[in-house]
């Protein structure tokens, strides 16, 4: 198979890379391991708000998003590869898809690799019982399969995306019996989702000392700094945060850095979105731990700088429009993400001496406007 | 924590086994892999990469930056042999995929 532009996933990332692409008259393959697109946003039927501006202003379901970004794509000329994972690389650099039946190479100009990111475990005595999931399992469970995974829980974490899991339960008639954190205080950021939780009690400075049941959850203990507290639940989420999926990254020769605030260890990628392998782009989660907003403007850069790469657009159009998608991003993604994916920006260019563009300094350090 | 916790669920490492994989020279994921077979089942250590990582850093003292991943290898994700070798020229895995980084390179920025 040969095209313009692989693009390694057909999450959020994937998707407005891909239509980007499309609208500027490249060939594009989307390939994605699911039988559906749509990644993670498959099931984030909670409002989002800080989306890029052609989503309209005000808050969006995540699956509205999700179904436009699938009817667009429907409607282009992108060719959807569902069910087909990459597995490797060729050693003339083509990328190896298996739709579990045969592996076959594409061969591609340019690459998108946006295959997300993955939730992290938490180690504990009894982690491994059946009834111990990540946050994100249980959602795509009520969300996407709608199966309750128990009728009462605890949740491990107490982030944006843990409390937000946690309401979704309660209003699926799951009872959250109580929120674990280790550290000082509630982590999440969104005051008016802590509320719609104020009736369940969140034990900070804390612990799970032990899970046990027989086959399955039965009993938390819960270590806190006033002892040890018992609970009978038959479910225990773990939101113990998201780590950028580096794989594909490693086979097809990109180099690692480690930023703690994007989410660990990434594949290193300059202000083009352009990885150490000069035709492999990077886009979303897999860029750094972010908002869907961001998520989708990473897409839109990744694809801008394949395009300007093949012709496809003019390097002062490339250079106009990545300059609108950075300025957008810097309005929107959180303080703390932008200054680390600034950060190492700055050192990747210094590192490989690449020039950075004017609108760079605009974007460093903080929140611009206008 | 109990040190019989187990830690890499696909080939039921606990955390004894790993320390005492480091107590025996291991200092990277990759030593306590190949002592252990931590992280060889079929995730190939997609959950216990950062479980074990902070593992090493609290048994060294050294900061989780410094603590470096494993090595990833081709298929990728599970795969059938039949599906590797269908369709492809020359009938072999060894002539579908060669690796492409030397063993022992690292991709360290």
């Amino acid at each position: 198979m040969e095209t313009d532009l692989l693009i390694i996933g057909g999450g959020p990332a994937g998707l407005h890379a891909a239509l980007t692409a499309d609208r500027a008259g490249a060939r594009v393959v989307v390939a994605d391991e699911s039988f559906s697109l749509g990644g993670q946003l498959r099931q984030q039927t909670q409002w989002l708000s800080n989306l890029p501006g052609q989503y309209g202003y005000g808050k969006k379901r995540g699956t509205w998003v999700n179904e436009q970004l699938i009817n667009q794509v429907g409607a282009s000329n992108v060719q959807v590869l569902k069910k087909h994972t990459m597995i490797g690389s060729y050693l003339n650099g083509n990328i190896g898809v298996s739709d579990g039946d045969k592996t076959f190479e594409i061969q591609s100009r340019k690459n998108i690799i946006a295959p997300g990111a993955q939730e992290e475990a938490k180690v504990f005595p009894g982690w491994t019982l059946p009834g111990v999931m990540t946050a994100g399992a249980a959602q795509i469970l009520i969300n996407r399969e709608k199966v309750l995974p128990g009728k009462r829980a605890v949740m491990v974490g107490s982030n944006d995306f843990s409390l937000e899991v946690a309401r979704q339960l309660n209003s699926c008639g799951i009872t959250v019996e109580a929120i674990v954190e280790e550290k000082n205080q509630i982590i999440c950021s969104d005051g008016e989702l802590v509320k719609t939780l104020e009736n369940v009690p969140v034990y900070t400075n804390s612990t799970i000392e032990i899970v046990t049941g027989a086959g399955e959850v039965e009993h938390v203990v819960i270590q806190t700094p006033d002892g040890l507290k018992e609970v009978n639940v038959d479910l225990v989420c773990i939101a113990n945060g998201f780590s950028p999926i580096l794989e594909p990254f490693e086979i097809m020769n990109c180099h690692f850095v480690y930023q703690k605030e994007l989410g660990g260890w990434l594949a290193a990628y300059n202000i083009h979105l352009q990885t150490t392998n000069p035709s492999c782009y990077i886009a979303g989660n897999a860029a750094g731990i972010t908002d869907f907003g961001s998520i989708l403007l990473t897409g839109e850069i990744a694809a801008l700088s394949a395009l300007e790469a093949m012709g496809f657009i003019s390097s002062a159009e490339g250079t106009e429009q990545k300059s609108r998608c950075w300025r957008e991003l810097a309005n929107l993604e959180s303080e703390k993400v932008l200054q680390a994916r600034t950060e190492m920006l700055a050192d990747y260019h210094q590192k490989h001496e690449l020039d950075l563009p004017d609108y760079f300094m605009k974007i460093k350090g903080g929140k611009m406007y206008g | 924590m109990d040190k019989s916790t187990i830690v890499c669920r696909c080939e039921e490492i606990n955390v004894d086994e790993i320390e005492t994989a480091m107590k025996n020279g291991a200092e990277t994921f990759d030593d306590i892999k190949r002592l252990t077979r931590c992280g060889m089942g079929p995730c190939q250590s997609k959950t216990c990469l950062n479980p074990v990582r902070e593992i090493i850093a609290e048994y060294t003292g050294k900061p989780l930056a410094d603590i470096r991943i494993s090595r990833m290898r081709m298929p990728l994700k599970l795969v059938r042999m039949s599906a590797l070798t269908n369709g492809s020229e020359g009938g072999n895995v060894a002539s579908v995929f060669g690796e492409s980084v030397e063993d022992g390179e690292t991709n360290d920025e």
